[in-house]
């Protein structure tokens, strides 16, 4: 008896592994092993043929003389390889309604037609700012979990993103959340992780409604944040005999990011609205990390020594127009910009300015912008870590995630193949420990995608 | 010995170059003698077979036979001009937006925050012999944006081209702008106040009202939080902050106007709250009221001749420039176009034609005296040694509409130079016929339908079709 149904469970556990199916019915001691894998634990060597054992939602052991337990579900590894669950970070999944993704060619304050585009910024009830200024919106509020974008980032082998709307100037403050979860609860790993800053002005008529109020309004709130700040410490000595300040939760939520306590992501793509990041980064000591990132290289030297980290895109800048010949043609700067951009990452790299993917919500040209970054002069082993332990360090979770490490969460990428090469394959995503109903096959290069 | 040679080598790299700008460490600008050049010195006239000797930033030596050490550039000014770097008294180049104009008081905005080191515009103005600007807030608002005064280091990150020394100034507007942008722009936006010039002179008053209280305030709570420890400071505020500054005299005012009503109007306000206003920008009608002017020692920074382009620009003539100077008003022609301001140098020739002005006056209307309008008459302007080396050769007399630019000089550094940069044109060609086949990303056949690159918007802010600078971003 005992034995028949050790059977099933192994059967069951087939179906779940290569049917794909995912539902709610895990328990939380499912205990998996992934033998005979190499496996890259990028915080250590790669283990050329070794066993990766998952144990309630957590990694219980990796290494080359690990043994699956035997109450575990065994997965043969055979030619197949183990890395860490990929993390995106910066897209705007699990949101109710999905921003357009970013123009990638844009730079600049201008962008006056990418903001139009842009969907109204979440606005908190009594509020002492307009929408689009109100640092007190937490994404955690809005998650919901499901959607095509998650199991299109998912099927690429990302485990865990970083989330937020882009809209507004105070975006708001971002969730680091794992894809997979029948809850906002379950696929929340981190919130709020940072507060989120972009340059582009109100269009409601009010200011600020430029490039010049943006800044002026950035630099008052912090201003009035540190008042605010002052001004409690102040009532709360002595309350008796000082006058009450006004609540306000706008200001509250920048006390953590002026102190220094909550990091600040800052859209920034140019070279200088990296700079003008770094310049305002510096003005109020703030805890700086730069998304975008396109020009960085260029202000490779200045970001090293302020030590503000890079959420660097891989939503390359492509030509958006067919070469006709009637087009006027594009200036030598434009065509720079485009072979610049994808030697970003490998001068970032070399420069020793700590740098991240993300995907720049283009997800079906992904896999192949790393590879022509790769091409273009960064490491591949690189480009793993900026997937991985790079980006869980620079968001603060690098005990969690980023490495296959005994202790931390369960978030595997299992491909055949090297993990970028063309034709890798994605063939088990694990996350919080749960194997991930994936699509067989990597969704193909852009070029087919586009055709359609 | 070698690590001199290869020193040498690469100033003279960086020489030639001005656009590829070596980001990290400079060392110091080049030694550059221009020999047997005529010298429009601006200060002690026109001196000719004359060398200028530019060391270390500085214009080091100005005369006959000068000697320079054995590894300056020498160059040969027979038949030549040197020339100060003309100075723009009112631009709006390199900024990637002019107006804040969603309000009628924006002393917060601060044109630094948003420059543009790489705008090409910038190039085209050293071509021009331009090498400082005055980047001034738009006229949407009757008090606008801070302003900021840089030389054209073009090629630099945006640090390196603010002016050290410069007074900080900032921009307020009168008349026809400031009140055309209070339409609303969008439906269901609210008209913004002021629609009237008797408007656009109460918010003005009002701010210079909130900015005595709010500096009241400041002083009182300075006062008294030394005997009490437990007062909550008033909150600082950067509406009002600079136009307390205005108040102390630290800080120009460059009013935009055209008309005597608000010229007066604006310095009976000023007088009220016992402050100066440095420069009336435009004043095209300036000429009627420029014994008021001078009285009140404001400057005037003007167009040569542009008339009657819009309501308040009727009552313009092309003598405004002389009648000023002769009343005794430090008078400047401006751009306040990225076009015009390649070509200052033929707008202070018209003050020559109309009205009669000497050749050094109608100069020192792009040199000296826009320099005197932003507080930087000591360092640059003129000839003179000890100032800054911006300077430019000029291929002929700088009014002749044939002359040209040969060579521009910022701080004795090359930024333009027409051999070096007509050389490099084939070799830019090579670059984009290279680039433009291996084009990555290149979308397929059947791609998306192609649209032309978007084209910036131009920037000549007072000519017609900018009458309407609402809230917009270029």
């Amino acid at each position: 008896m005992p034995k028949i149904r050790s059977r099933l469970i192994v059967a069951s556990a087939l179906l779940f592994v290569f049917a794909g199916v995912s539902s709610a019915q895990h328990s939380a001691t499912d205990t998996y092993a992934i033998t005979n894998a190499r496996i890259v634990t990028v915080s250590g060597p790669i283990i050329d043929r070794g066993t990766v054992v998952i144990r309630n939602g957590l990694i219980a052991a990796a290494g080359a003389n690990v043994t699956a337990p035997s109450d575990a579900r065994v997965i043969d590894g055979t030619g197949l390889t183990v890395y860490p669950g990929l993390i995106d970070s910066y897209t705007n999944l699990a949101l109710p309604e999905a921003a357009p993704s970013p123009s990638p060619g844009g730079g600049g304050g201008g962008g006056f037609f990418f903001a139009q585009q842009q969907q109204r910024p979440a606005a908190g009830p009594n509020s002492t700012q307009p929408a689009g200024l109100q640092p007190e919106v937490m994404v955690e509020d809005v998650i919901r979990p499901g959607g095509n974008e998650i199991e299109a980032s998912r099927n690429v082998g990302i485990t865990t993103a970083l989330t937020l709307p882009r809209s507004g100037i105070w975006m708001g403050q971002s969730a680091l959340i794992n894809l997979f979860g029948e809850t906002p609860q379950q696929m929340i790993v981190r919130s709020p992780l940072a507060m989120h800053v972009g340059f582009t002005p109100l269009r409601t008529g009010g200011y600020p409604g430029s490039l010049l109020g943006v800044f002026s309004t950035l630099r008052q709130m912090m201003l009035d944040a540190q008042r605010y700040r002052d001004s409690l410490a102040i009532y709360e000595r002595e309350p008796r005999g000082t006058r009450r300040p006004e609540t306000d939760r706008s200001l509250a939520a920048l006390i953590p990011v002026i102190e220094g306590r909550m990091p600040v992501v800052m859209l920034a793509n140019s070279e200088r609205e990296i700079a003008r990041a770094l310049d305002l980064g510096a003005e109020f000591k703030l805890k700086l990390i730069i998304a975008g990132g396109r020009e960085a290289d260029r202000v490779a030297e200045r970001l090293a020594k302020q030590n503000v980290p890079v959420l660097l895109s891989l939503n390359l800048p492509k030509r958006t127009t067919a070469a006709l010949a009637e087009a006027d043609p594009e200036p030598l700067r434009v065509l720079r910009e485009r072979v610049e951009a994808q030697q970003t990452a490998g001068k970032l790299a070399k420069a020793g300015v700590r740098f991240a993917f993300e995907s720049g919500s283009n997800i079906s040209d992904l896999m192949a912008n790393v590879r022509t970054t790769i091409e273009n002069g960064l490491q591949a082993a690189d480009a793993v870590r900026a997937f991985t332990i790079w980006p869980a360090q620079i968001l603060g979770v690098q005990d969690q995630l980023g490495s296959i490490e005994a202790g931390k969460i369960a978030n595997l990428t299992v491909t055949r193949g090297d993990l970028f090469d063309r034709t890798t394959r994605v063939t088990h995503v694990f996350i919080d420990g749960r194997p991930v109903d994936i699509k067989p096959e990597r969704a193909p290069d852009s070029q087919t995608k586009e055709q359609q | 010995m070698k690590q001199l040679i290869s020193r040498i080598l690469l100033l003279a790299i960086i020489a030639t170059l001005p656009v590829k700008a070596a980001h990290a460490q400079r060392p110091a600008a080049p030694e550059t003698l221009i020999r047997n050049a005529t010298v429009l010195t601006i200060t002690h006239g026109t001196l000719q077979n004359t060398d200028v000797l530019l060391r270390n930033g500085k214009i080091a030596a100005v005369g006959k036979n000068l000697n320079a050490s054995a590894n300056a550039r020498v160059i040969d000014g027979t038949g030549k001009y040197v020339m100060p770097g003309i100075i723009d008294c009112h631009s709006h180049s390199m900024l990637d937006t002019i107006n804040e104009g969603t309000l009628a008081v924006t002393s917060m905005v601060r044109t630094q925050d948003v420059i543009n080191p790489t705008d090409v515009d910038l190039y085209r103005e050293l071509a021009g012999g331009v090498t400082t600007l005055n980047l001034l807030h738009g006229s949407a608002n009757p008090i606008g944006g801070l302003n900021t005064v840089v030389k054209i280091k073009y090629g630099r990150p945006a640090s390196e081209f603010l002016f050290p020394g410069a007074m900080p100034g900032i921009k307020f507007a009168l008349g026809e702008n400031v009140k055309q942008s209070s339409r609303p722009n969008q439906p269901g936006v609210t008209r913004r106040y002021p629609n009237t010039r008797m408007g656009v002179e109460e918010v003005i008053r009002d701010a210079f009202i909130r900015a005595r209280d709010y500096k009241r305030t400041w002083d009182e709570y300075r006062e008294a939080s030394k005997k009490d420890k437990n007062l909550i400071p008033p909150r600082r505020d950067l509406q009002l902050e600079p136009l307390v500054e205005i108040l102390e005299g630290k800080r120009y005012v460059h009013a935009h106007c055209y008309v005597v009503s608000e010229i007066l109007m604006l310095i009976n306000l000023a007088d009220e709250f016992g402050f100066k206003i440095k420069t009336f920008q435009h004043a095209l009608e300036g000429y009627k009221v420029a014994k008021e002017i001078a009285a009140h020692g404001a400057g005037a920074s003007i167009f040569a001749d542009s008339w009657g382009y819009k309501i308040e620009a009727y009552d313009a003539i092309p003598y405004n420039a002389a009648i000023m100077t002769r009343a005794g008003v430090v008078v400047s022609m401006n751009s306040d176009s990225d076009e015009r301001a390649r070509r200052l140098n033929i707008e202070a020739a018209k003050a020559m034609h109309w009205g009669d002005l000497t050749e050094e006056q109608a100069l020192k209307l792009i040199t000296l005296n826009p320099a005197i309008q932003l507080g930087i008459q000591e360092r640059v302007g003129s000839i003179d040694v000890g100032k800054d080396a911006d300077v430019a050769i000029w291929n002929g007399h700088p009014f002749s509409v044939y002359s040209r630019v040969d060579t521009t000089f910022v701080d004795g550094e090359v930024f333009f130079d027409r051999e070096t940069e007509l050389a490099r044109r084939p070799e830019l060609a090579k670059e984009r016929a290279t680039l433009e086949q291996a084009e990555p990303n290149r979308p397929r056949v059947g791609g998306p339908s192609p649209q032309s690159p978007r084209r910036r918007p131009s920037k000549h802010e007072d000519e017609p079709q900018m009458t309407q600078i609402e809230n917009r971003d270029f």
